[in-house]
């Protein structure tokens, strides 16, 4: 019984990292209406920031906001379905995505 | 410890993490874009269009990539190996959002325009445009080139425009991108929401 349990419990620690390790949903999927933004925590090892809607045509930003100046750096936006920025190479972030539009979608960073 | 007690316990650790499972196939079973992200990383890039450099900010090209999830993503990058990259996908069957003409803008600085320090549009066209123009908010166009571009088994024209220093201090945004056919009939019009 115990050795069941612990092939388990390893079978499923393996199974949440790698879903975790995939991306952070910092606003998982949800209506968004013009306006409506949504943000990550700062973190100086985030690689990129992605805006996923469900649907095509949807105007939305993505964009990594710096914790000293609040500037916004290497933004995106489009209508594409899947839209994607990349962190700056120095410094502290945030990834932070807005909806410019009606749509249903998430926010992810990694 | 028991028999009794470490069953119970032994119980417990299976329940707890028979739960822990359960929440986890639930959570990946939401599309996050996590398959997509992997697909970008492998499929190779080809480059399209160029964007000129100017007052410091490099020179960059407009790529595109076919996935095997079944995607055609449009990036802006120093180099075809720089993860450095962005821009968007859609599917296959819609590349350009049932539209003439796709694009991506894209900024330093901001959010408000006048502190945007550099801006870029790239994107697609159909191969039926002829020409792409952008329409500044002081009413003047900017031409950009366009060159032929095949994703997959379809053709395409692809564009970079770097918007000029000198628009951008006085705040001079882009309106909208506009497709023109050989007539010079306009035949589509997207509006960037800025400018």
């Amino acid at each position: 019984m115990r050795r069941f349990a612990i092939a388990v419990a390893v079978l499923a620690s393996l199974l949440i990292s790698s879903t975790a390790l995939a991306a952070y949903q910092y606003a998982p999927p949800r209506q968004w209406s013009p306006g409506a933004s949504a943000g990550s925590t700062y973190s100086p090892n985030w690689l990129a920031n992605y805006f996923m809607t469900y649907g095509s045509g949807y105007d939305k930003t993505v964009t990594f906001i710096r914790n000293t100046n609040y500037g916004w750096y290497n933004t995106k936006r489009g209508t594409a379905d899947y839209l994607e920025t990349y962190a700056p190479f120095d410094g502290t972030y945030k990834a932070h995505c807005v909806a410019h539009a009606w749509f249903w979608g998430s926010c992810n960073v990694r | 410890m028991s028999a009794r007690r470490r069953r119970w316990i032994s119980a417990l650790v299976v329940a707890a993490v028979g739960a822990a499972l359960a929440s986890a196939v639930v959570a990946s079973s939401f599309d996050d874009g996590s398959s997509l992200t992997a697909a970008i990383d492998e499929a190779p890039l080809v480059r399209v269009a160029d964007i000129e450099a100017d007052e410091g900010a490099p020179a960059l090209g407009v790529y595109t990539q076919l996935t095997d999830t079944g995607h055609v993503c449009v990036w802006e990058a120093v180099s075809a190996a720089s993860r450095q990259r962005g821009g968007g996908c859609n599917t296959v069957d819609d590349p350009l959002n049932g539209q003439p003409v796709s694009f991506t803008l894209s900024y330093d600085g901001g959010p408000a325009p006048v502190d945007v320090r550099s801006a870029t549009v790239f994107g697609l066209a159909l191969s039926e445009v002829a020409g792409v123009r952008i329409l500044m908010s002081d009413g003047s166009w900017r031409a950009v080139k366009l060159k032929k571009a095949r994703v997959g088994a379809d053709e395409f024209k692809a564009f970079g425009y770097r918007f000029r220093k000198s628009d951008l201090k006085s705040g001079n945004g882009p309106v909208a991108v506009v497709a023109f056919a050989a007539s010079g009939a306009e035949i589509g019009r997207q509006t960037t929401g800025i400018g």
